[in-house]
């Protein structure tokens, strides 16, 4: 168990439907043996990565070049239809930060409720839900119902919980957050002091001075293929050539 | 226990909710059956209790935990924890609802005049595999439902054949000896409304040889279920 990541030859195919069809027409299909009728696109095609354990990849791309679908497929949300994922080590998939969260609970009670979707241990989250409250400067509003609190709060308590997974390997998907000044220097303190961490990170974004800044490889994704592997500034500089 | 917290939780009677539709149920089948039926079953009343409210129980956590995973659509889709977690807390959500019925039909048992004995003791159990069994049905339901969204329908006939088909407002012995018992027998609902009935009314033992069987039934359906599940999960949040 120690953070490594290895792809090899991976495809994923999505079926382009304009609805979802009724049972009777899946059945229709299924008889007639045209499963594969339906329109399909490769959303990754003939991918092959080699992640080392405590390594920090960013992914970068247009939207609809594969990057949600890439860390989903790791993350075993999505089954491959080719190729081989192999995956050493614990993992944690956020996409998106708040997801689970529930509006009519507490603030409090949403920390338990978030940790524990993301595997931390009940006795844990009690030592630390005062610090996770206070990092994410909702003192005044521990018992105050999640509906009542601003996005911007919410994004705060969600990145204050997760900060405190413990995984080997990270798949952020566009997870990373904005908000006030003093929050994003918070949060750019945080992920300083991950950069020499044993975790291994894969990060999609459009933030490309954030991945400057925390990955030292990047992956350029286009079209569900990969466009450019490697040194960070230097495929940096492609993709930003390419949008120019 | 959080969903059961948020359940009801902005209505005007609440958690009571719970119980006035069993008991509507309930006060209808009586006036209606009470005549016909009542005269050849000993305390008809309980006997109705017992049976709607284990119905209840049944039909309304396996239609509940059956859209689960769609109705939390975000965390079935994005988040990697094993989703049969999903499943079993909305199963349990609704255990309290059936220990709580369970309770008030003992009381209603004994405002009637029945005197509880030993193997009332018994009764946890029953509710234990009642309990068990919707948990595997629910896992099944709400594995297909994500990919066949008809399957809310279709059961939903089913629960109205169950209904009927299922001796809840009438005995078994009403169904003679024919092919009617036999398909009624082939309901595991059938056999723990006869078994919770059996401690609560007759106050005996039912047969444990019986029981056994069907407890190591219901095991190997969960463990068979959960293996589905779990085969089924890797798909889910693609066809979400």
């Amino acid at each position: 168990m120690d953070g490594s990541v290895r792809v090899r030859k991976l495809d994923k195919i999505f079926s382009i439907r304009r609805a979802r069809p009724t049972t009777f027409k899946m059945i229709k299909s299924l008889l007639r043996g045209d499963r594969g009728a339906a329109e399909k696109f490769f959303a990754l095609k003939d991918i092959n990565l080699e992640i080392i354990a405590g390594e920090k990849l960013g992914i970068v791309g247009n939207n609809g070049s594969g990057k949600t679908t890439l860390l989903k497929v790791l993350a075993g949300l999505y089954r491959p239809d080719r190729g081989r994922v192999e995956v050493s080590g614990r993992m944690a998939f956020l996409a998106g930060l708040g997801i689970g969260m529930i509006d009519d609970l507490s603030v409090e009670r949403n920390v338990f409720l978030y940790g524990t979707i993301y595997g931390l241990e009940i006795e844990t989250i009690r030592e630390r839900v005062q610090e996770i409250i206070d990092w994410a400067e909702l003192q005044d509003f521990s018992r105050a119902k999640l509906k009542t609190l601003s996005s911007g709060m919410r994004t705060r308590l969600a990145f204050s919980t997760v900060r405190h997974i413990e995984a080997d390997i990270f798949l952020l998907d566009e997870a990373l957050t904005t908000g006030d000044k003093n929050f994003k220097k918070k949060c750019e303190e945080y992920f300083q002091s991950q950069k020499d961490s044993r975790a291994t990170y894969l990060v999609s974004t459009h933030d490309l001075e954030f991945v400057g800044q925390f990955c030292r490889r990047t992956l350029w994704l286009h079209k569900g293929k990969i466009r450019a592997l490697g040194d960070t500034d230097k495929v940096l500089k492609l993709y930003q050539e390419s949008r120019a | 226990m959080t969903l059961l917290k948020l359940k009801d939780q902005s209505t005007l009677f609440g958690f009571v909710w719970t119980f006035l539709n069993p008991l509507a149920i309930v006060t209808i089948l009586f006036i209606f059956f009470r005549l016909r039926i009542g005269p050849q079953v000993e305390h008809y009343a309980v006997f109705l209790l017992i049976g709607i409210i284990q119905y209840t129980h049944f039909s309304n956590s396996t239609s509940a935990a059956m859209h689960v995973l769609v109705a939390m659509r975000q965390l079935t889709g994005n988040t990697i924890f094993p989703k049969e977690i999903l499943i079993l807390s909305s199963v349990l959500s609704s255990v309290l609802e059936l220990v709580l019925s369970m309770v008030i039909c003992l009381l209603f048992a004994l405002f009637t005049g029945l005197r509880p004995s030993w193997p009332l003791l018994l009764l946890p159990l029953v509710l234990l595999q009642q309990v068990l069994m919707v948990f595997w049905v629910s896992l099944c339901l709400s594995g297909l439902y994500i990919f066949i969204r008809d399957i809310d329908h279709i059961y939903h006939v089913f629960l109205r054949v169950l209904l009927f088909t299922t001796p809840i407002f009438y005995d078994l012995s009403f169904l003679g000896d024919g092919l009617a018992r036999q398909i009624a027998l082939l309901n595991p609902l059938t056999h723990l409304i006869l078994y919770s009935r059996q401690l609560i009314i007759s106050g005996t033992i039912f047969p444990l040889s019986g029981f056994a069987l069907f407890t190591l039934a219901n095991c190997i359906l969960i463990i068979l279920s959960l293996m589905i599940f779990r085969k089924a999960e890797p798909s889910f949040a693609e066809h979400i």
